[in-house]
């Protein structure tokens, strides 16, 4: 069955069926329906608090979710065990602190995956660290520690953390919010060019212009739904809705 | 008594008695160590029974003098027909307290641990145990050096409780105890004991500070 579906190109990488969740009394997603398809890079843009982090998170179970259905390649998300890391292994996420192992080096962050997950060797798993990292631009700090880097390496080498479990969908969750101006387009280039490359992505930001630039569908949610989704050209310069039309009116002349 | 003739008599003693000393720290902060890592995984397993268990353990032994607890160990254990030689009752006196305290270090430095560096992990794959091998437990280690290296000390100052029981070598306070009862010491007998305990404190102080600066974590 799983065989079927990894070679089905019609059946979504993900999909989220009528996801619901509450914080207590707040409702942070409301009958969220989404799907992406491969090779497909979906941004997630909205106002703070209108649950597009925590709807990017429900897609690995770093949140749990109250109903509704997730779907990773046509299978369901497992609850918990070793399915669940088994299936989390398969998708990348890059968080906004970039949360590098703080006691490891920058190779051996990368390497730990691969070893312990995937069972590769040693050599195995450095060799294409290396290779990730000098694609990234950070392979001359491979053997620092990550408090020795500046944040955007930081989050470079995260990327490439991810990338080295070979996943099948890649996560951002605001991963420049953390960074200073100059390093943010550092980062994003890295990120234009694994688009490029065909990776499956999803990525919740404030960079309108890598929006506009690499997305090729805009989904703008605020209190916890979907409210408008669409090319990236069509929503930024004719939005449907009054909602969407307030959010891009509030950032404009930034 | 004079110290010259104290050190004439009884030296030989109070030598064995730093070595006893010694060696029952040694083998107890070992024991120690390991029960902690393993109370604390417990207390942090998604198991909740585990992690009341853990929470158990901590509060009994963290809340016991240590001379009650020798006395369970030494007197009422032989009532479920479980006689030990009284050394081991002492270590393991030592080990159930120290092991509670070093519990309370560990958690504290699991708490420096982001949730960011754990959901991270989560992330790529690792399963609950890869994650408390790679990256939870080191770095509580490594941060939780200069606590241990005090929680070594008290370790070796609770061995002292070995001078409640009729141990052959006896530790440095039972040697107290021993020419006291033989000769008139009096406060200077203690002091040659204490100067044991000082100067083993201090080397230990020295070695931990030195480890820590080697092992600290940049953040």
């Amino acid at each position: 069955m799983a065989q079927e579906s990894t070679t089905d190109k019609n059946v979504p990488v993900i999909e989220l069926r009528h996801v619901d969740k509450h914080y207590g009394d707040l409702h942070v997603l409301r009958d969220v329906s989404l799907s992406v398809a491969r090779g497909e890079v979906l941004v997630v843009i909205g106002p703070s608090g209108s649950g597009k982090s925590t709807m990017c998170r429900t897609i690995n179970r770093l949140e749990t979710i109250d109903s509704g259905e997730i779907l990773i390649e046509g299978e369901p998300l497992p609850q918990e065990g070793r399915e669940l890391a088994r299936m989390r292994s398969e998708l990348g996420m890059v968080f906004q602190q970039f949360n590098l192992f703080a006691h490891k080096t920058i190779l051996e962050n990368v390497t730990l995956g691969p070893r312990e997950v995937l069972g590769q060797s040693k050599e195995e798993a450095e060799k294409y660290a290396m290779e990730l990292l000098e694609r990234v631009g950070v392979a001359s700090q491979a053997n620092k520690v990550p408090a020795q880097l500046s944040g955007g390496q930081q989050q470079r080498a995260a990327i490439a953390r991810s990338l080295a479990m070979r996943p099948k969908a890649m996560m951002f969750d605001e991963p420049t919010s953390a960074l200073d101006p100059e390093m943010i387009n550092e980062v994003l280039d890295v990120m234009v060019e694994l688009a490029r490359g065909g990776m499956t992505m999803v990525v919740v930001t404030h960079e309108m212009n890598f929006a506009r630039r690499v997305a090729d569908r805009v989904v703008f949610m605020a209190d916890g739904q979907i409210v408008e989704e669409g090319a990236p050209d069509e929503f930024f310069d004719h939005p449907k809705t009054q909602r969407a039309r307030d959010f891009l009116d509030s950032i404009k002349g930034h | 008594m004079g110290l010259g003739e104290l050190l004439g008599t009884y030296g030989q003693n109070y030598l064995d008695g730093l070595l006893a000393t010694w060696s029952m720290t040694a083998v107890s902060f070992v024991f120690v160590m390991v029960l902690a890592v393993l109370v604390t995984v417990a207390r942090v397993s998604p198991v909740a029974p585990l992690r009341g268990l853990g929470e158990l353990y901590v509060q009994v032994f963290r809340n016991i003098p240590g001379v009650a607890l020798l006395i369970l160990v030494a007197y009422a254990l032989p009532q479920l027909r479980l006689v030990l030689p009284w050394r081991t009752c002492v270590i393991v006196t030592v080990v159930l307290l120290g092991s509670a305290f070093g519990s309370e270090n560990f958690m504290s430095g699991i708490n420096t641990i982001g949730a960011g560096q754990i959901e991270a992990a989560r992330s790529i794959g690792l399963t609950f145990t890869q994650i408390l091998r790679h990256i939870v437990i080191p770095q509580a280690l490594r941060t939780t050096v200069l606590p241990m290296t005090n929680l070594l000390i008290a370790v070796m100052l609770t061995t002292a409780l070995g001078s409640q029981v009729p141990m052959t070598p006896q530790e440095l306070t039972g040697v107290v105890s021993y020419v006291n009862t033989r000769a008139t010491g009096g406060i200077l007998a203690f002091l040659v004991s204490a100067l044991g305990y000082v100067l083993t404190a201090f080397v230990i102080s020295l070695v931990g500070n030195r480890l820590d600066k080697r092992v600290r974590i940049l953040r």
